[in-house]
């Protein structure tokens, strides 16, 4: 048991990539609709999960990890600006733990042939449960799954 | 054209009071309006206010200082009794959104008194309160947190 410690972070992550800032702003509302587009791409929507791409809309979503406990994403929308921007708090569990509290902005605007999009995570880690340099790396990986889905859908 | 600032403020401060009456200053509505209240801003006419003070629950209230209607909605995430209270806020100017926020307030043992620490990190949205936008937020929630240092005395056994 580590204590009741929290450790604060900012981390921002960058990507440029040759789809136009409104293809890019429709992908994550679509994957809204469709399901996710965090963590968890390829799985199908299951009971008690919540999609709701709106302005006090919330996400809410369950994946069991084969080895380990089920991790929780439970997010709110505060600002969306189609094409522009996107802004929520998430919180995430491991099992019946609160391991962060944050809040994600999402910027999109145009660069040389695409979207430069701007991730970046203003974040409390609790109690030694998760770490800002994890999390910065799970979301890397997460932005490239997103990268890869979106230049796999036809066109 | 959109645009964010983020910034991260800390603001420490020690209380002559054991973290349970500390933490107690923050859990109602009567003990948060006593010492909470900035003395220049009165409440808006005709606005809603709610004080839910548990995990999932929201705080909500509208201030009019000079001029400008101000709305603060809040939604608590964690609540560790004595030790630590985390919620997201986001604050109105009129209509307009001026900032997403995460705050954590941190209540530990100081001797006989309590250190508390404030961190919050927000995004401060479209210049609305211009450059200076965090350094406003951080001097209203110093200023606030001074108004403590009276309530605690004043009810203090």
């Amino acid at each position: 048991m580590t204590g009741r410690a929290v450790q604060h972070a900012t981390f921002s992550i960058e990507r440029t990539f040759e789809f136009s800032p409104a293809e890019v702003f429709a992908a994550f509302a679509t994957a809204e609709a469709n399901g996710r587009w965090l963590f968890a791409p390829d799985e199908a929507p299951k009971d008690g999960d919540e999609f709701d791409f709106s302005v006090g809309g919330r996400d809410h979503f369950a994946v069991k990890t084969p080895d380990g406990p089920t991790h929780t994403y439970d997010a709110s929308y505060y600002d969306i600006v189609p094409d522009q921007r996107i802004i929520y708090c998430y919180e995430m569990y491991s099992g019946d733990a609160r391991i962060s509290v944050s809040v994600a902005t999402i910027e999109l605007s145009p660069a040389q042939g695409g979207t430069r999009l701007t991730f970046t995570e203003d974040g409390a880690y609790l109690d030694g449960l998760d770490l800002p340099r994890q999390r910065e790396e799970g979301t890397g990986f997460v932005l490239d799954d997103f990268i890869r889905a979106l230049r796999d859908q036809p066109r | 054209m959109t645009s964010v600032i983020h910034d991260t403020f800390v603001i420490q401060r020690s209380y002559q009071a054991t973290p349970a009456r500390v933490f107690a200053a923050f859990a109602s509505p009567e003990a948060k309006n006593s010492w909470g209240d900035s003395a220049e801003a009165g409440p808006a006419p005709g606005s809603e206010a709610e004080f839910d003070f548990r995990v999932g629950g929201r705080e909500r209230f509208s201030h009019v200082y000079q001029g400008t209607t101000y709305r603060y909605d809040a939604l608590y995430y964690d609540i560790v009794p004595d030790q630590r209270i985390i919620y997201c806020y986001e604050m109105y100017a009129g209509e307009a959104r001026i900032s997403v926020s995460v705050a954590t307030i941190e209540f530990a043992k100081d001797g006989d008194g309590t250190a508390l620490t404030v961190t919050e990190q927000g995004v401060y949205l479209d210049g609305i309160d211009g450059d200076q936008a965090p350094a406003l937020r951080k001097g209203g929630t110093e200023e606030m947190l001074d108004g403590l240092t009276g309530y605690l005395a004043r009810t203090a056994s």
